[in-house]
């Protein structure tokens, strides 16, 4: 979500409660007979806060699951899931008193901050991520659909050599009539085909089979030409100087074709980076949450 | 008159000088096939269908070779059949077998005689250049295809019916009928009489009957009943027999409402018996009226301008809707009478109803569909009719509403009335061209216009106008030539005054010619810092894409998507797994408009639905019906793809692999309080909006101003 001015007034409150919080932690930690510690009542009232607002920030998920259930809007579960999710940090560590003292504690205080920062970390992500995404990937697509897009653009890369390279049929007949009639036959429809001699058919076939068809076919595949820009451009102009002008507009088809196939790629490395920090964060939630009652448990029990 | 004897096929025959063989044939009972000649048109013999040997060097067109004295016609010896097969068997490779006629009625008279001389597949080839169809008539359906080039339809408009639409174009493979100077005929000045049709022998020109559903309620009414009245006296019966359903009578008892405002409908009504009062049916929207735009024009209005506030001179006016008269400002209330039409707007643009219609007496009405409505409205006797009413009943209030006006003398618009023309264009046509010479005024009377400047990187539009719009004054003052081009959005009728009158007005109200210069000046220079200012890509990206015609859209923020598809989840769950949104389609500016329905302001996918199930109820959502026959109409008529058609579960059995489809499009959930695709996103990117509200910033038009109600802004200043 982008953090922007409609974050002001959960900012605002955020900052109070922590302020709040801090306010209040000073007179305790300097009044409170035995000094500060998760144990004691003010301890624990800041545990459960900080517990309730991590149970809260948890929730997300479940919401994000049913999206048709009207329990408010699902911008507004987010909001909370960020910033109360993030306030839980400090208000747990003022429940500890900065302490940790026994292995699950320790645990806990490890796991929690790293839950944080994993969703700090998420949340810079989802706020710069989508902008860069939509200004270099102007041929975007849905995901799940990249590697049907993939398989098509191969075919018609496919098609448009083959059709390149297939000899006219005018061509054709001329051959077919030089064999019948000896070497004089009729002349062959300038309007037939592309006007490519057998090398240049034979140079692009080469080119076709050597760069394109591998790039297209595995283009995650690092080393092609064809992968980046400036190369690729190059790789055109050059493969242009070769041909004659009459095919130049379908080899500019194919230097899209390979636009849009590095489009893809961008497409899926930064997709990949927007969700691919929720494989840390959410494991590591659930962890916590489950953890984090054990540890409520127990200390409520003793 | 002198007679003459002749013998056909060895049957003596005695028939007056001057007649036709064939018709000389036929009154002996003998029947000579034909194509290009009908009873009731001249023969011009260019089918050879009918060729006869008569003793000549040559075969014989029967149906314009006069009988002589002693001739001896054959009609079906065996060289006069093996002309006639080879005649329509040439006809026939070119013919679309079957045809739409042949389709729906088996009565193609080509087909008929082709398959009568056992010609199944033509030995010749097809046409290599296609002539193609014009659908754009909302009553015929022309298929240049199916056309033999009899002229029997030119013979009918021309020399029957004396309407002088239809000719030839083209030549050699090309030829083919067409309407005016060769326009599409939903644009010509046809009238839809129907004679063309009815002279078709095949299926080049065929009824549409584009509307096959009864008007719910009400009484039906015969052809003979509705030939009686004036309205449609001049309507074309077959016309009226093949579409007999779309014209119903209704009842309605003193104080009953016939129409409210903000309603959404597709008939017009005709007042039989009765009176009934117009009125805004709340003082809060007689309020909203006086404050700013009547709804229709505020539609567009606020694309361009903020809420003026009411300045006190402004309550003069009135308040334009969708009928002969206005309404006047201060008392937003007007009678109509027996004789009177209204909801034309209505009916033809698919815009909300602009009145309440309520029953001051007991009323009788006929509730017409649009077909009918098209077709009276291109009667050229019921124009003038319709002319006559609107000069004498709505033109001053009309003229006065353009607040340059109001200083206008009821001597000189009695005069000004005699001078007006009251003239329609159809979608998409072009009312003035910038550079041409000025010669006239417009006043739009229903309808939009499309006021766009011609630049060398494309096009710019300056505004739009509505209702009581005026535009032409620049032309006619300052330059001689039309400043912009204008062009029609929808069905649009504008009230035409001639450069003679406009300045014999001019000459004697000097301070309404004082303050059209003003105004004139003043426009050229807002157009000239606009055109400056406006980012007109993406203004022609808003226009390409068709964003202004949305009602509702929805659009995704994709700085802020992060590609979740928790929209498209949610809206799968609130559909019973289907979903009718994909997010993916074009992107305007940083947001993606993604596949889901517009909810259009003309709806074109109701047109045409053969069971009625995809409409408006009482509110903007367009939504598909339970009854659903899955015929693809909508989907195919939907210009943005929104439309999508899903197998329905269930209907595909081991034994037949029959599956029932239903299309669906997005009802912006109306059950809940708000679509599920906005409600579910959990980072505020999803929202639906008035594009023309939403992008106002992006297109720049934020200082643009529409025609607005109060005085400084009423005729689209802008």
């Amino acid at each position: 979500m982008r953090i922007d001015k409609t974050h002001q007034s959960w900012a605002v409150v955020s900052a109070i409660i922590l302020g709040v919080a801090i306010l209040l932690y000073f007179p305790y930690a300097v009044l409170y007979p035995g000094g500060p510690s998760g144990n004691t009542w003010p301890g624990l009232i800041y545990g459960i806060i900080g517990y309730a607002m991590m149970l809260f920030a948890g929730l997300m998920g479940a919401r994000k699951r049913v999206p048709l259930w009207r329990v408010g809007r699902a911008q507004v579960w987010m909001r909370g899931h960020l910033w109360l999710g993030a306030l839980s940090l400090p208000i747990l560590l003022l429940h500890s008193a900065f302490t940790a003292r026994g292995p699950l504690t320790i645990l806990l205080m490890t796991l929690l901050v790293i839950t944080v920062l994993s969703g700090i970390t998420g949340a810079l992500l989802q706020h710069f991520l989508p902008k860069r995404l939509t200004a270099s990937v102007q041929l975007e697509t849905i995901y799940e659909q990249i590697p049907e897009v993939r398989e098509q653009l191969l075919s018609e890369a496919g098609g448009i050599v083959e059709a390149l390279c297939a000899v006219p049929e005018a061509e054709s007949a001329v051959v077919a009539a030089g064999a019948a009639f000896g070497a004089g036959g009729p002349a062959a429809d300038e309007d037939a085909g592309p006007e490519l001699t057998d090398d240049q058919r034979a140079n692009l076939q080469q080119v076709y089979k050597h760069e394109i068809f591998p790039f297209l076919l595995n283009p995650e595949k690092s080393g092609s030409p064809l992968a980046d820009v400036v190369r690729s451009k190059a790789f055109f102009e050059a493969l242009r100087r070769q041909s004659p002008v009459s095919i130049h507009e379908a080899l500019g088809d194919l230097e899209s074709i390979c636009e849009e196939e590095r489009q893809l790629i961008e497409q899926r490395r930064k997709y990949l980076l927007l969700h691919g920090w929720l494989l840390v964060h959410v494991p590591l939630s659930i962890t916590l949450l489950v953890l984090g009652g054990i540890h409520a448990l127990v200390a409520i029990h003793y | 008159m002198k007679t003459i004897e002749l013998t056909i096929d060895d049957k003596p025959v005695v028939v007056e000088e001057g007649t036709s063989v064939f018709d000389a044939a036929r009154m002996s009972g003998i029947s000579i096939p034909v194509l290009c000649h009908a009873q009731n048109e001249r023969p011009i013999g260019v089918c050879r269908v009918c060729t006869v040997d008569c003793g000549d060097k040559v075969l014989q067109a029967s149906c314009v070779r006069p009988a002589e004295n002693g001739m001896k016609v054959f009609t079906a010896s065996d060289k006069v059949k093996k002309h006639r097969k080879m005649v329509l068997e040439l006809l026939m490779s070119d013919h679309p077998s079957p045809c739409a006629r042949q389709r729906v009625s088996g009565d193609c008279e080509l087909e008929t005689q082709a398959a009568a001389e056992g010609i199944v597949t033509p030995r010749f080839s097809k046409r290599v250049s296609p002539r193609g169809q014009d659908d754009s008539s909302l009553v015929i359906s022309v298929d240049h295809e199916a056309c033999i080039l009899c002229d029997r339809c030119i013979r009918g408009c021309d020399e029957i019916r004396q309407n002088h639409v239809l000719g030839r174009r083209g030549k050699g493979y090309n030829a083919g009928i067409s309407f005016d100077l060769n326009r599409p005929m939903g644009n010509s000045s046809c009238v839809s009489c129907g004679e063309c049709m009815v002279s078709c022998p095949t299926g080049a020109l065929t009824n549409k009957s584009i509307i096959r559903t009864v008007l719910p309620g009400g009484e039906p009414v015969g052809v003979e009943e509705l030939k009686q009245l004036p309205f449609f006296q001049k309507v074309s019966g077959t016309f009226l027999e093949l579409n007999k359903n779309a014209v119903i009578k209704r009842h309605f008892k003193k104080g009953e409402v016939i129409c409210r405002e903000g309603d959404y409908g597709s008939t017009a009504f005709y007042i039989l018996e009765g009176q009934v009062d117009i009125f805004l049916a709340s003082m809060s929207s007689k309020q909203a009226v006086a404050q700013e735009a009547p709804s229709l024009i505020e539609m567009f209005s606020n694309i361009f301008s903020p809420k003026k506030k009411p300045t006190s001179g402004s309550r003069t006016g009135s308040i334009p809707i969708d009928a002969t008269v206005d309404l006047p400002l201060d008392n937003p209330v007007a009678q109509l009478g027996a004789g009177d039409i209204f909801g034309e707007m209505t009916c033809m643009s698919l815009y909300p109803r602009s009145a309440t219609v309520r029953a001051k007496t007991d009323c009788v009405m006929l509730e017409m569909l649009r077909n009918v409505l098209d077709v009276i409205q291109r009667n050229k006797t019921l124009r003038a009719e319709i002319e006559k009413n609107y000069r004498k009943r709505a033109l001053e209030d009309h003229l006065r509403t353009v607040p340059l006006f109001a200083s206008l003398s009821p001597d000189f618009i009695e005069d000004l009335a005699h001078q007006v023309e009251l003239v329609r264009y159809s979608r998409g046509e072009v009312l003035t061209r910038q550079g041409e010479q000025a010669r006239n005024f417009f006043l739009v009377r229903i309808g939009f216009v499309k006021m766009v400047e011609d630049h060398a990187g494309g096009e710019l539009v300056l505004a739009y106008q509505g209702k009581g719009g005026y535009f032409g004054e620049i032309g006619l003052i300052n330059r001689g030539t039309y400043a912009f081009t204008v062009t029609a959005l929808d069905n649009v009728e504008v009230v035409r005054i001639g450069v003679d009158a406009f300045n014999k007005m001019l000459e004697r109200f000097p301070e309404i010619a004082a303050s059209l210069r003003a105004v004139a000046t003043e426009r050229e220079a807002h157009n000239r810092r606009h055109s400056a200012a406006v980012s007109a890509m993406s203004l022609e990206k808003f226009l390409n894409q068709g964003l202004m015609e949305a009602n509702s859209l929805l659009v995704i923020d994709l700085e802020k998507c992060t590609r979740c598809d928790q929209c498209v989840r949610a809206c799968s769950d609130a559909h019973d797994g289907v979903t009718r949104l994909v997010r993916e389609g074009l992107r305007f500016d940083k947001y993606l408009v993604p596949t889901s329905c517009r909810h259009c302001r003309d709806p074109l996918c109701m047109i045409g639905c053969p069971v009625g199930s995809i409409r408006r109820r009482n509110s903007l959502e367009t939504v598909i019906e339970d009854w659903c026959v899955g015929c693809g109409l909508c989907a195919r008529n939907c210009p943005f793809g929104n439309i999508t058609m899903h197998e329905l579960p269930g209907t595909t059995t081991q034994k037949a692999a029959v599956t029932k489809k239903k299309a669906t499009a997005c009802d912006l959930c109306q059950d809940l309080p708000e679509p599920s695709c906005v409600y579910a996103c959990p980072h505020d990117a999803a929202k639906r909006v008035d594009p023309n509200d939403f992008f106002k910033e992006i297109i720049g038009a934020g200082t643009l101003k529409a025609p607005a109600l109060d005085s400084g802004a009423h005729g689209g200043k802008r």
